[in-house]
């Protein structure tokens, strides 16, 4: 546990820096139109997603090609699973936090089937043999389904989209997640080679997509405000549609 | 501290990416919605979206015979004046009937530019109509599933929704959402950012929705 309280430090002095350095950027009043989009932070905000711009750019961009160079397509994808499946033991308890008792024998099952038969979740037979979907769960979403409201906008550097909720949400997956309470001695390398691959296999999925975002908006920070908050939303309704909260036409 | 910084760090990035980036890769799930709140709406959507797919995948067409037949039939499918005017928002009760015209315009040019580029990645699958409800009467969502013929994943195929307008002979689609996202309202929240940005110029967004319509012209 000794290891979680410095962690707990550490999660503080990272928020309170970034509460102290986002109070100090936005010093002009927010306008009506940002309080109507719920981003009182958004000239802060625009300039941490040009400085995303440029990580993803010059770090990010270079290190997935590097990746996607070295790595042929069957490693990648095994990489892929390992990392997906490494992941469910959060996306579980959060099914059950939110009652979800379906999706929670799904991600039990798709768990047991992938780290057996998946030889500790390289392979996923759960999806190709047993037809067993993958979704996905974190803090952030059951707070969502216990009534906790998204906050005011926040784009954070490095991170990307992290309303209030969201960031601390995040912080407690840390918690659950049980690999965290594995201890060895290679673990900080563990973790860091774990995020790090996360990190190579989202942005080389995402690269396509992303690009056409860039190249077909008008506004691409509202673009992706957008669409991060209604990605969000189908993510917390697990995809249930809700008609009675689309807009008039 | 360096697995604090990492974990506070890289994992939401990515996931953070996955989530606010991705359009048609999110493969959620969602419970099968078994209520068929209007069977014609449903039936509308079954015949006239295939038949936009098929226009697509027609190989022995020329890109401009395509373009030209998608264009007509993304304007037969929908109000395409009154999508405009939604994604104007707020704007449009400030704007000239001159600038709406022309909004409407550069708007109809950018989304069937927009439309084609989406429909052209599905345009070898088969659109399933799943089931559908009515947010109002006359306003339908009718919900399908994109079912490629050559997709050996065992991933749920893509959910792709459309509002549909109207009553039996008179339908109209306003708007159509992948994986839950809307595009016309992914739209008005990008135009009403953009004129709060540049002082209310429609003329200026009208001037960058043509460079679009331009560039995806040139893509596809």
């Amino acid at each position: 546990m000794a290891g979680f309280c410095r962690r707990d430090v550490g999660t503080l002095a990272a928020a309170v820096l970034l509460a102290g350095w986002l109070g100090g950027c936005a010093t002009a009043p927010p306008t009506p139109e940002m309080l109507a989009a719920n981003d009182p932070f958004e000239p802060t905000n625009r300039e941490t997603l040009k400085l995303n711009g440029k990580i993803d750019k010059y770090f990010v961009i270079p290190t997935v090609a590097a990746y996607f160079f070295i790595v042929p397509d069957g490693g990648r994808r095994a990489i892929h699973n390992f990392l997906q499946n490494v992941s469910l033991p959060t996306v579980f308890v959060n099914d059950v936090l939110q009652g979800e008792t379906k999706r929670a024998g799904q991600t039990f099952a798709r768990f047991t089937i992938n780290t057996t038969l998946g030889l500790g979740g390289f392979f996923d037979p759960a999806t190709k043999k047993f037809r067993i979907p993958a979704h996905s769960e974190d803090f952030g979403q059951t707070l969502a389904v216990w009534g906790v409201g998204e906050g005011p906008y926040l784009i954070l550097p490095v991170i990307g989209p992290q309303p209030p909720r969201d960031s601390f949400g995040q912080v407690v997956d840390v918690f659950i997640d049980p690999t965290n309470y594995i201890h060895f001695k290679q673990h900080v390398w563990w973790e860091a080679g774990r995020y790090y691959f996360t990190l190579l296999d989202l942005r080389g999925q995402t690269y396509a997509t992303v690009q056409g975002i860039q190249r077909g908006s008008v506004d691409y920070y509202a673009s992706l405000r957008s669409l991060y908050r209604q990605l969000r939303d189908n993510e917390i309704r697990n995809g249930r549609p809700e008609p009675q909260n689309l807009p008039e036409f | 501290m360096l697995s604090t910084d990492l974990t506070l760090g890289i994992l939401p990035l990515a996931r953070r990416a996955l989530l606010a980036l991705m359009v048609a890769g999110a493969t959620l799930t969602t419970a099968a919605t078994s209520a068929s709140a209007s069977a014609p709406a449903e039936t509308y959507v079954q015949n006239n979206v295939q038949t936009g797919l098929s226009i697509l995948n027609n190989h022995s067409a020329s890109t401009d015979q395509k373009r030209e037949q998608f264009e007509r039939f993304i304007l037969g499918l929908t109000d395409m004046k009154r999508i405009a005017n939604f994604t104007l928002g707020q704007y449009k009760r400030t704007a000239s009937p001159q600038e709406q015209e022309a909004f409407a315009q550069a708007f109809q040019s950018y989304a069937i530019a927009v439309y084609q580029s989406y429909f052209s990645k599905y345009s070898g699958q088969t659109l399933k109509v799943t089931g559908s409800q009515q947010r109002a009467p006359g306003d339908t969502i009718v919900q399908t599933v994109m079912i490629d013929p050559n997709d050996k994943s065992g991933q749920p195929p893509l959910e792709v929704d459309f509002r549909v307008l109207g009553e039996t002979g008179k339908f109209v689609v306003i708007d159509f959402s992948v994986s839950g996202i809307w595009l016309a309202l992914e739209e008005r929240d990008q135009f009403s950012s953009f004129l709060g940005q540049n002082n209310g110029s429609i003329p200026l967004l009208i001037s960058h929705l043509k460079e679009l319509a331009r560039n995806y012209k040139a893509e596809h």
